[in-house]
């Protein structure tokens, strides 16, 4: 008999290991066991917000000493939850061993205590969190302050870091984080809970922190747990994949950060292959942003729209690029990119359709298995745009960048330009169209890291509450001395 | 890969022949008969006929050339040897959309030659204005008439049907409908006309409104009073495209951004009212049948969803149907999407006051329509070979045993276009059993789903959009 992997529930500074029932297997996935939720749901929740001042006991410094220290047990090397969570993890994640290895290694960095300082400071301001930060305006003098919330995390399995960064951003603004792991990553974030639970048991970010798989869309557990007095934010990667199940539950007191599923496309100017080089460099550039993490990400590139124009001759310079960008992606190194898990059999078969198409498509590459570009030879997508993945791109000619905008929409979250000399057109008009982030070709991973705005929101300003504190200022006169013509009730 | 043909077999050869051309003539339209037939000896001459036709059609069909080159099939020695030739059906929309925003049917015509044997590269389509002028053009003066559908991303396909195949179509229909198996056909199953039901359009080139011009030859006799459709015009196709580009751009966050020629736009909402005013029409129509076709026998033929709403309403209303007792109605459509409510079966026959009704297993690119047997069985006509794929490796699974697999065929009887066929569809096959019902015919498990319905475990979350959460949205969305 195999044993099955065990997805760890860890409440609360408490691993669970018992009661354990079985989970996934559907379409030929693996099976992994995990407690049962019916016999956890009273303990996932925090009974009352006021539990949360313990979290005011610690000053920001210490979140950070905590957090270091944390970082420095999670080398995978030396932490045999970590090692056993990433060798369960090459079964259930959508990527390669060879980029989960790599995945793995990056966890302890996540952790540096100056890279989180910074991406609490660029993010909210680490004084807005360690006080009331205070400003005169109007008559008052106006003091805010970002508290934390009780929020449940439903978080994305694409990669084995959201975990990691949800239980970090959870940490710094001292909130009670509840996180249900999806099922290709039930592992991760489990063993990260674990490992803070040996380092110190009874710390108040220990203590608030939940962690548990229960299946998306269990109504026994949801309907009781998705109530106002057990949580204040839920947070949703994935979209309607994962809040098709919460929507019902949304009420006044619940608040819902939806980061809704996404894709990205690519602007290259007639510029960029003006000369053999250009081309070269622009096939590197495209094969990264396709290639990384084998396209299982929403950052990643599936579409580039080249201002080649639609004849002949930019049409063949667009085929040549085509060839590059494959050799390109097949030179890529293994930690970033590899030939794909598993080939979508369904993209198989249109890719190879296109093939018999040849007077308005060129397929290179895509036999084996290891990704394929497709060169449209008319301004058209192809057909199955929204399935493209498994390191498979449309390289697309068109005359004029209208008609690129045309395509940018409400699910375009990453838009790579080169060269740079686009940027101010493209991000200007491309935001008003729907794109909500606007970076060099080839940089689409290879950035500032998760800082600032997401999918046009800015998750971790809105995972806490922002509380506002008023007093008047001396010079304000008081209502109960102001006859009818002084009082002015402006909003 | 080329294998060896089997050993020509002049018996075989002409049963092939015979199956190819004119199925139904060959087996005097004899339901029992055709669905009788020892399975070893239909394979037998699938086989010959499979090997004939791609002989006949790498000739004449230049992406099966060109596919058949790649594979260097030139013939093959086993049925499941042909599996590498049979075609996805996306590829009868592998078309640049941009070509029909800017009506460009002359490219349109090329790229269809390559798809069948009727080459329409003669005819003189640079007058054609929109999808509907183009193919009837194409249908006045070729023997295509081609068949267009359009799927959830707003993408109409095109598949060249000819005529030929069309009347071979409805020619099953009559067949497998008209006659209970099991015993001979009365001469009036065969020859008398028959009144036709058809709650939808007269003419067009959607399927809901290709069949009745055929229906009127085959069950009606050619006569024009015994064809009753609910609406007695063509459905546009150019409209009917138009909707599907309206939903997936919704679908996309801007309803604005619709690539269709402007002077289609302006006919927006003409479709839209039409499609609110079709419900209340077809109810009416219903009626209206009911009340002048009392005693007659009547074929009827539209989706389960639609009757079910006439008969509900019907029963509420204290009004059923009394057409003669050996009429049929045959329903369809549950297995994409629509889920059909349980009482379906039971509604519409206490309304329409037959013992049962059937439904069809069938699709545009394919001549044949299954019939399901009191046994929830889909029952494949001789003369179409099924294939089931492994979902992973696109390989055919045994013809043994119970199999699940995605749908392929192979249709010898296809006039126009080469014949083998992948579909979209999870289909579940008991290789080793014969139906209960009596058929010997290859017997396909009612429950008929998506491919794409089965994929993916549960509860897999990602940030990159695929279609299917998308759509799912959106159904969720238009649900509210």
């Amino acid at each position: 008999m195999t044993i099955r992997p065990i997805s760890y529930a860890v409440l609360r500074g408490q691993v669970i290991e018992s009661d354990l029932v079985e989970f996934g297997g559907r379409g030929g996935d693996v099976t992994f066991l995990a407690p049962d939720p019916a016999m956890i749901a009273d303990r996932l929740p925090l009974a009352s917000p006021r539990l949360m001042e313990d979290l005011y006991e610690l000053t920001f410094e210490q979140i950070l000493d905590y957090l270091g220290e944390l970082g420095s047990r999670l080398d995978v090397r030396r932490n045999d939850y970590m090692h056993e969570a990433r060798d369960h993890s090459y079964a259930t994640a959508p990527t390669t061993k060879p980029i989960m290895d790599a995945f793995f290694e990056h966890i302890e960095p996540m952790f540096d205590r100056e890279r989180i300082r910074r991406m609490v400071d660029f993010n909210i301001g680490v004084p807005y969190l360690e006080g009331w930060v205070e400003k005169p305006i109007n008559g008052s003098k106006v003091a805010i302050r970002a508290y934390g919330a009780r929020a449940l995390h439903i978080v994305a399995g694409n990669g084995p870091v959201l975990g990691a960064l949800t239980v970090l951003r959870g940490a710094v603004t001292r909130s009670d984080t509840i996180i249900k792991v999806p099922s290709n990553d039930p592992f991760t974030t489990g063993a990260i809970a674990r490992t803070m639970v040996d380092m110190e048991p009874d710390h108040p970010i220990t203590r608030h922190l939940a962690v548990a798989y229960w299946r998306g869309g269990d109504e026994a557990l949801e309907a009781k747990l998705y109530q106002p007095h057990n949580i204040e934010k839920i947070c949703a990667w994935g979209g309607f994949a994962s809040v098709k199940h919460v929507t019902k539950y949304i009420q006044p007191g619940i608040e819902l950060i939806s980061l809704d599923p996404k894709r990205s496309a690519s602007i290259v100017g007639g510029e960029g292959l003006a000369t053999d080089e250009l081309i070269e460099e622009c096939a590197n550039r495209i094969a990264v942003d396709v290639g990384a993490n084998n396209q299982t990400a929403c950052a990643n590139c599936r579409m580039v729209y080249v201002m080649c124009g639609t004849d002949e001759a930019g049409v063949d310079k667009l085929k040549q690029l085509g060839r590059r960008t494959y050799e390109a992606m097949l030179r890529l190194p293994q930690a970033l990119s590899t030939t794909p898990k598993r080939y979508d059999p369904d993209l198989k078969s249109q890719v190879d359709t296109l093939r018999l198409s040849e007077d308005f498509y060129t397929v290179i590459g895509g036999e084996k298995g290891e990704g394929a570009v497709i060169v449209s030879h008319t301004p058209d997508r192809v057909e199955f745009w929204e399935y493209l993945a498994d390191r498979t791109v449309n390289l697309i000619p068109v005359d004029t960048l209208d008609e690129v905008l045309e395509v940018v929409d409400a699910y375009t979250q990453t838009v790579g330009i080169f060269p740079e000399s686009l940027r101010e057109v493209v991000r200007h008009k491309g935001a008003l169209h729907g794109g909500q982030r606007f970076v060099a070709l080839g940089y689409a991973f290879n950035g500032p890291g998760l800082v600032g705005p997401q999918d046009g929101i800015e998750p971790m300003r809105r995972l806490v509450k922002w509380i506002i504190s008023e007093e008047p200022l001396p010079e304000k006169k008081p209502f109960w001395e102001c006859g009818d013509e002084d009082i002015a009730l402006v909003a | 890969m080329a294998t060896l043909a089997p050993p020509a077999d002049a018996t075989l050869e002409r049963e092939a022949e015979a199956w190819m051309t004119d199925p139904y003539g060959h087996f005097g339209h004899h339901n029992t008969r055709i669905h009788s037939l020892p399975r070893a000896e239909v394979e037998a001459v699938q086989l010959v006929a499979i090997n004939k036709r791609l002989d006949e059609r790498r000739g004449q069909i230049k992406v099966l050339e060109k596919l058949a080159d790649a594979q260097g099939i030139t013939c093959v020695g086993t049925l499941d040897a042909i599996a590498p030739l049979l075609m996805p059906h996306d590829i009868y929309k592998s078309y640049p959309v941009s070509l029909l925003a800017r009506n460009k049917f002359d490219q349109l015509t090329t790229w269809l030659s390559r798809l069948t044997r009727h080459d329409p590269t003669g005819v003189d389509v640079s007058q054609c204005v929109s999808i509907d002028s183009w193919l009837t053009k194409l249908r006045d003066e070729t023997p295509l008439d081609v068949a267009t559908s359009s799927g959830s991303t707003g993408t109409c396909s095109f598949f060249p049907k000819s005529k030929a195949d069309y009347r071979v179509s409805v020619e099953g229909l009559r067949v497998q409908l008209a006659q209970e198996f099991g015993t001979d056909p009365r001469p009036g199953d065969i020859d008398d006309p028959i009144h036709a039901i058809v709650p939808l359009y007269r003419d067009g080139h959607a399927s809901t409104g290709a069949f009745p011009k055929y229906i009127r030859e085959v069950f009606c006799k050619g006569d024009d009073s015994k064809l009753h459709t609910a609406f007695n015009f063509k459905i546009s196709s150019d409209l009917m495209w138009l909707a599907a580009r309206l939903r997936a751009a919704a679908a996309r966050g801007d309803a604005s951004k619709v690539d269709v020629p402007l002077s289609l736009l302006a006919r927006r909402e003409e479709w839209e009212q039409a499609q609110r005013e079709m419900p209340i029409r077809q109810m009416e129509f219903i009626t209206r049948m009911v009340r002048e076709l009392r005693g007659e026998r009547v074929f009827a033929m539209g989706t389960s969803n639609m009757f079910y709403a006439v008969a509900k309403k019907g029963l509420e209303e204290g009004v059923t149907a009394s057409f003669s007792p050996d009429s049929v109605l045959m329903g369809g459509g549950g297995a994409k999407g629509v889920p059909l409510p349980d009482d379906v079966e039971e509604v519409i026959c206490r309304f329409f006051g037959f013992e049962r009704m059937t439904s069809g297993y069938g699709m545009t690119e394919m001549n044949s329509h299954s019939v399901r047997c009191e046994h929830d069985h889909y029952h494949m006509l001789p003369w179409v070979t099924v294939f089931q794929l492994d979902l992973g490796s696109g390989q055919p699974l045994p013809r043994s045993g119970v199999q699940t697999g995605r749908a392929a065929f192979f249709d010898m009887t296809q006039d126009s276009t080469w014949g083998g066929l992948v579909t979209g569809d999870l289909v579940t096959i008991d290789w080793d059993n014969d139906c209960r019902c009596g058929r010997t015919s290859v017997a396909l498990r009612k429950s008929i789903s998506r491919v794409s319905d089965s994929q993916g475990g549960d509860d897999k979350i990602s940030c990159a959009a695929t279609p299917a959460a998308q759509a799912e949205a959106l159904d969720f969305l238009t649900g509210l």
